[in-house]
């Protein structure tokens, strides 16, 4: 939910500052064309860019995802030895797995199927 | 059955590759059922990822249908690959043709454009495997040995060797083993826990309560390394060699297992024997 918020706050403030880029552009040809001074922007145009940039900033916070821990020890907590201690590159298969998990699936679907 | 929840399902897949867990009866449970249920097209690009664990998944079940199945589709997108050679290369194992394993291994390696690097470590992993497979112990430790000396900051290879060692009770360089691996992964209290371990069936019991103290600083309240450094102690007051520490830390354990641990048991009977065992021990 918050991830759609973010994503249309987001786009709305990009799309406001790239308003404000070009409302500058055009603002500064138009001082150009009748041969002023630069005498600064008008006042909206910087509110506007401010303001978007603002907006775009609690739009892109809002995306991102979920904060994680920075300390190494809570994420280590949450592995078991089974997840750290493992080599799959080595695994062999002369195991009794086999034999064992083809009885126990058959035994699961004959009891799904009563 | 349950509709499959397919975000959660190849979440869970990620995560079984990135960690490299060996949970295969649920990998090969899932595995077919994201296949049979249809929902391989919305994989897309990761497909390729996910049949090559569900291949070593099936194999390690004994699931040959659902091998030759993902191999199959693997074959016909990357023909010619010595990644998928591997892959018939272990389904050979699985069904105990070892030459032709064997075979297969040996032709990947001699491939003279292996520009994959990678490729030829994981044949010459699996080359190693084969000899363990064969029972022959010495001559796969004398290979991963000979790997490790080119490839050492392998951590995977590290974990086998050290296995290997412990499976022939040479206990010093199984130590050896989880030093390379403290080196790599600092931060990962197992190989300190392993390391204690090991120290403490050789008799360094100075050392071993050192490690695991070092278990419980990178994990707070580890039952294993409590219990550890408990017996530790108790070893070292029994020699006699004790200082104040060790006693402040056998006290410091025997406490902390109880509020963690014991306190939380329903049982009475099995509370009191458990805290009659540590006041004495």
């Amino acid at each position: 939910m918050s991830t759609t918020i973010g994503r249309l706050l987001s786009l709305v403030g990009i799309t406001f500052l790239i308003h404000s880029a070009y409302s500058t552009y055009q603002h500064l040809s138009y001082l150009n064309a009748v041969d002023k001074a630069e005498s600064g922007l008008p006042i909206e145009i910087i509110a506007e860019c401010l303001i978007s940039v603002v907006v775009s900033l609690v739009g892109v916070v809002l995306c991102a995802g979920d904060l994680k821990n920075i300390l190494m020890e809570n994420e280590m907590r949450k592995q078991t030895i089974d997840k750290l201690d493992t080599a799959p590159s080595f695994i062999t298969f002369n195991h009794r797995g086999r034999r064992a998990v083809s009885a126990h699936t058959l035994l699961q679907r004959r009891s799904h199927m009563s | 059955m349950t509709r499959l929840d397919f975000e959660a399902t190849s979440l869970e897949l990620q995560q079984y590759r990135q960690s490299g867990e060996r949970a295969s009866e649920r990998v090969a449970y899932l595995a077919s059922r994201i296949i049979k249920d249809g929902y391989s097209a919305k994989l897309q690009d990761d497909i390729w990822p996910f049949y090559e664990q569900a291949v070593a998944a099936a194999l390690d079940v004994g699931d040959f249908r659902l091998a030759d199945e993902c191999i199959e589709n693997l074959k016909r997108r990357f023909s010619n690959s010595s990644r998928v050679q591997r892959l018939v290369g272990m389904r050979y194992e699985a069904e105990g043709k070892l030459a032709e394993a064997q075979k297969i291994y040996d032709a990947i390696l001699e491939e003279d454009e292996s520009n994959i690097v990678g490729v030829r470590v994981l044949v010459s992993k699996r080359q190693i495997a084969l000899l363990k497979l064969r029972g022959l112990k010495s001559e796969a430790i004398a290979a991963l040995v000979s790997y490790l000396d080119t490839y050492y900051s392998d951590a995977e290879a590290w974990i086998e060797l050290c296995s290997l060692y412990l499976s022939v009770h040479a206990y010093q360089k199984a130590a050896y083993c989880l030093e390379e691996l403290i080196l790599l992964q600092a931060a990962n209290p197992i190989w300190h826990l392993k390391y204690a371990e090991i120290m403490y069936t050789l008799g360094d019991y100075s050392l071993a309560l050192k490690q695991y103290c070092r278990v419980i600083d990178l994990h707070e309240d580890h039952l294993r390394g409590m219990y550890g450094i408990q017996l530790c102690a108790s070893k070292i007051m029994a020699n006699g060699e004790a200082d104040d520490t060790t006693k402040a830390l056998k006290e410091l354990a025997t406490e902390r297992i109880l509020a963690t641990e014991v306190d939380q048991c329903t049982i009475d009977s099995i509370k009191q024997v458990v805290r009659e065992y540590l006041s004495v021990a």
